[in-house]
């Protein structure tokens, strides 16, 4: 190379100079892009509305579909295409803020891989003939539906074409989801969706509920976190064997060993009580489990210092009220519960929760043990045909549920979906959905509405392809055949919508029906609960994940349980924690790292009991050194043209461990080996390293001074 | 093989400017020679229109003749009829585009007037199949130029003390030339980035990247 003349500095140097001159010069020079008459078509509207301007957007509201959480959205509509979505901010879920997976809304609408007609094993046939050999097959028996949340009027369709074919089963699977926190809130408090205050809390402890990042309704959350950390500075703690976008914001961040985070929480109620006098009236269950685990244990089973639990303690209390919330498992979102009761924090910063007063509409929230149920009764053949919409179990189950084997042994199965996946290629007939911005629908959000409030899906344009339906429609076609009462008497899914939404507001004007599209939410009777007096259940944990390395896969704000992974935004999006994009990696602490000789981008293959997978290490000090964290969403192997990259941590989780008295699957107790499999790459990262080699980005002080001045001291 | 690393030859700036400059003035020239589309002294003879308080474009360009869906008559239309241009293209004073006037707007006149004529049937049967028709683009700026029809259309005529809005043609032949004299279509101004810029300078305009460049 060194006998050439001209180096790649000079070479640049004269492509530089030389650019700048003809673009100088080259103002008057007609180029390609500036002769392009007669090369694009240009079209004009036939009849528009008034408003309608080419060039000038317009505004349209609905709601995002993008995860359960339905936070209400408005689109930007120009020259008949949406081009951008913004929150609503009338709504008060997410109060005009959109998260980064609803923005890509839009890339879920325009994917060049949307499924455009029926198939019938694969082939493409005609709606006259997939909805025929739907009547002929699933029209007795049991008929089951699995779907992800759904609520609304799609829930109460939905619903009657399951008591019209039989005896089905509905089964709403999530697999991000707050199963643990509902039901320790039924079973303590007698209210599954308590209303949290973090604005009004001092101290927030969250045992690894990530609420900034995927749990509930995030963007809810979000916004409340912004008032919560207002002056005066509200402290935020945080228990996880995995560092989460809520981890990465807390004052403390203390790593539990995988699944002791109930340990840690017995824990503090054991300081509270022993140290601060705090005390639990009539709950002498309770009393008992937290006077057992002294911070002496604490730390061997979760390996957390009592320095601290002290401290997480002495902030509970010196910050009244405080919250505290989890998700890790059953038994710490019970713990929790109790916890509030002893903090004196219920009626303060826990409320009960309103919802809307008819039932029917009220959402229907998935979770895992759904999924677990579903393949068990596959399986044992008590399911002759089923419709899967807006879930993906093929993906998200794990290898013990043998997921392929209970989809075989369904007689029937079609899938409604808006693009391929691993759950329609096994499917018998697929019928095309319309995109979330082309449908109509009805929204009751699970948590963060205002009381009484449904939310409205209204399309944001018309269909892009012309074959495909509306789930409405769908539900509607169905429930006809059905034989469903009162049906009959309309022609299409927006007929039905709007009779039916007028008939809420008591109004069938024009106008008024106008209203409720422009405000993208209607207001009907409310309902509001009650807490009943803290029961005194029975607290405590399964102590599985004591010793040894465990698998630990989360869900991160993106592509979420993977259901957004073949959008190439949410792919290309830098994840929170480790700033890669596009590909998996698991997180290993240091230490571990140190004792097994691995280094960063070196290929690991990591075997459960269930199965292996192979991705390659991404070194961290915000895992526990018993921990190896891989994030799911990756890994699908028929998920159009952006999702075939990393691994699916999902089908190597243990199936049959379960949660402390109850059949959730839980994700975060799976014991794992690690080996080397030779080969080391680069982890392409946004933030390729840590140091800022003495520039001074960002002003740094030593994590001792800030002990020193945050977090409660 | 020399393995000296810290000794590197002076970079030839004279060498290298001159090149830069040669290559430049090369494509320009070539362009304006090969190209014979941009003859600021092929201006046409006819006396250009000229708005009250503004410095008028000189420039022109010979446009290709762009055959159309239809053969619609600007010259019909805006010249021998004299209908305004702000009659049809209605949005230019609301929006960036002008845009196309809808077909509704045509058929206001057109379920009356020239039914026989053949183009006239033509757009009466794109109407009632619900099809707009396909024009060809002619006049286009480049995606990375944002321009304003709305804005300059305030400046040049509504916020004009000395404009009436019967002159509102004037306005438009800064960049379109004089379109009462056309069919369908026709490119007469260049609508390159020098054309803008010379206006610009002459009328006072913005002369930041940003404002066009977004």
């Amino acid at each position: 190379m060194s006998k050439t003349k001209i180096n790649r500095r000079n070479f640049l140097k004269v492509l530089g100079l030389g650019g700048a001159g003809a673009a100088l010069a080259g103002c008057d020079m007609p180029s390609t892009v500036t002769l392009e008459e007669g090369e694009e078509k240009i079209y004009s509207y036939l009849a528009p509305e008034e408003y309608v301007i080419p060039g000038v957007g317009v505004w349209y509201a609905s709601t995002c579909l993008q995860c359960p959480a339905a936070c209400g959205t408005h689109g930007r509509v120009r020259e008949g295409r949406v081009l951008k979505l913004e929150g609503n901010p009338d709504s008060a879920v997410n109060a005009g803020k959109l998260c980064q997976m609803g923005q890509a809304a839009l890339q879920a609408h325009f994917n060049p891989d949307r499924i455009t007609a029926p198939l019938i094993n694969g082939q493409p046939a005609s709606w006259d003939d997939a909805l025929a050999l739907i009547n002929e097959k699933a029209s007795g028996g049991n008929v089951a539906w699995m779907t992800g949340t759904v609520s609304g009027h799609q829930r109460v369709l939905l619903d009657a074409h399951l008591a019209a074919t039989g005896k089905g089963h509905h089964y709403a699977v999530e697999t991000v989801n707050a199963r643990a926190w509902t039901d320790a809130g039924k079973t303590v408090l007698g209210d599954a969706m308590p209303t949290l205050h973090l604005d009004k809390a001092k101290a927030v402890l969250s045992l690894g509920a990530d609420l900034l990042g995927t749990w509930i309704s995030p963007v809810t959350f979000m916004g409340q976190y912004g008032k919560f950390r207002a002056a005066p500075r509200g402290v935020l703690i945080m228990v996880e064997p995995a560092m989460s976008l809520t981890g990465a914001n807390a004052d403390q961040w203390v790593a539990a060993k995988p699944g002791t985070e109930a340990a840690v929480a017995l824990g503090v109620g054991h300081l509270l009580m022993t140290k601060h006098g705090l005390s639990l009236n009539g709950m002498p269950n309770a009393t008992s489990a937290f006077q057992s685990m002294t911070p002496a244990q604490v730390h061997e089973i979760a390996g957390v210092s009592e320095a601290a639990l002290n401290k997480i303690a002495d902030t509970l209390v010196s910050h009244s009220p405080s919250l505290v919330i989890a998700n890790a498992s059953h038994a710490a979102a019970r713990i929790a519960m109790v916890l509030n009761i002893m903090l004196g924090n219920v009626g303060k910063t826990l409320t009960p929760g309103a919802s809307i007063a008819a039932d029917p509409l009220a959402p229907m929230m998935g979770s895992s043990k759904d999924l677990a149920e579903f393949a068990q009764n596959a399986a044992a053949g008590k399911i002759d045909a089923v419709f899967i919409s807006g879930a993906n179990p093929a993906f998200v189950a794990p290898q013990g549920l043998d997921m392929a084997a209970a989809l075989k042994a369904v007689g029937f199965k079609v899938a409604i979906a808006t693009c391929h996946d691993e759950t329609t290629k096994a499917c018998d007939v697929v019928l095309p959905l319309s995109s979330a911005l082309e449908d109509w629908g009805t929204h009751v959000p699970a948590y963060g509405g205002k009381p009484g409030v449904v939310h409205l899906q209204q399309p944001l344009m018309e269909p892009l392809h012309a074959d495909t339906r509306g789930l409405g429609d769908i539900l509607l076609t169905l429930g006809k055949s059905a034989g469903v009462d009162g049906l009959d008497a309309f022609e299409d899914y927006y007929g039905y919508l709007r009779t039916a939404v007028s008939a809420m507001i008591g109004s069938e004007l024009e106008g008024d029906w106008h209203r409720v599209l422009q405000a993208g939410q209607f207001e009907t009777r409310a309902a509001s609960r009650a807490f009943s007096a803290g029961h005194d259940v029975a607290l405590g944990f399964s102590e599985t994940a004591v010793s040894g390395l465990h698998l630990v896969t989360v869900a991160r704000q993106g592509l979420y349980d993977g259901r957004h992974a073949n959008s190439s935004w949410l792919q290309e999006a830098p994840d929170q924690i480790s700033k890669a994009v596009w590909d998996s990696w698991a997180e290993i602490h240091p230490k571990t790292a140190a004792s097994l000789n691995l280094k960063d981008g070196d290929y690991v293959r990591l075997t459960t009991a269930s199965g292996a997978i192979t991705t390659r290490v991404f070194i961290y000090k915000g895992v526990h050194p018993n921990a190896v964290c891989v994030p799911m969403g990756r890994g699908h192997t028929d998920y159009g043209r952006w999702a075939n990259n990393g691994v699916n941590p999902l089908t190597i989780v243990d199936a049959h461990l379960g949660d402390w008295q109850s059949s959730e699957i839980i994700a975060t107790a799976s014991l794992v080996k690690i080996d080397a499999a030779g080969e080391n790459r680069h982890l392409v990262r946004l933030m390729d390293t840590d140091q800022q080699y003495g520039r001074k980005l960002v002003a740094t002080i030593p994590a001792q001074q800030f002990g020193r001045t945050q977090g409660g001291a | 093989m020399s393995t000296e690393r810290s000794k590197r030859k002076p970079f030839p700036w004279v060498q290298a400017a001159v090149a830069a400059v040669v290559v430049g003035a090369s494509i320009v020239l070539g362009a304006q020679i090969f190209e014979r589309q941009l003859h600021p002294e092929s201006a046409g003879v006819a006396p250009a229109p000229r708005v009250p308080g503004a410095e008028f474009p000189t420039d022109t360009f010979a446009g290709k003749d762009v055959e159309q869906p239809i053969n619609y008559s600007h010259k019909l239309h805006a010249g021998d009829l004299g209908i305004n241009c702000l009659y049809c293209h209605t949005y230019a004073r609301r929006s960036k585009v002008a845009g196309i006037p809808p077909t509704a707007k045509c058929m206001g006149c057109h379920t009356v007037v020239g039914t026989d004529k053949p183009e006239i049937e033509k757009l009466t049967q794109m109407w009632q199949s619900n099809q707009s028709p396909a024009w060809n683009k002619v006049n286009d700026v480049p995606d990375f130029v944002h321009f304003s029809h709305e804005r300059h259309l305030q400046k040049f005529l509504f916020d004009n003390p000395e404009m009436d809005i019967k002159n509102a043609p004037d306005v438009c032949a800064m960049c379109h030339g004089d379109m009462n004299q056309v069919g369908v279509a026709k490119k007469m101004k260049p609508l390159t980035m020098g054309f803008c810029v010379r206006c610009h300078e002459s009328n006072q305009g913005p002369s930041d990247c940003t404002r066009c460049h977004k």
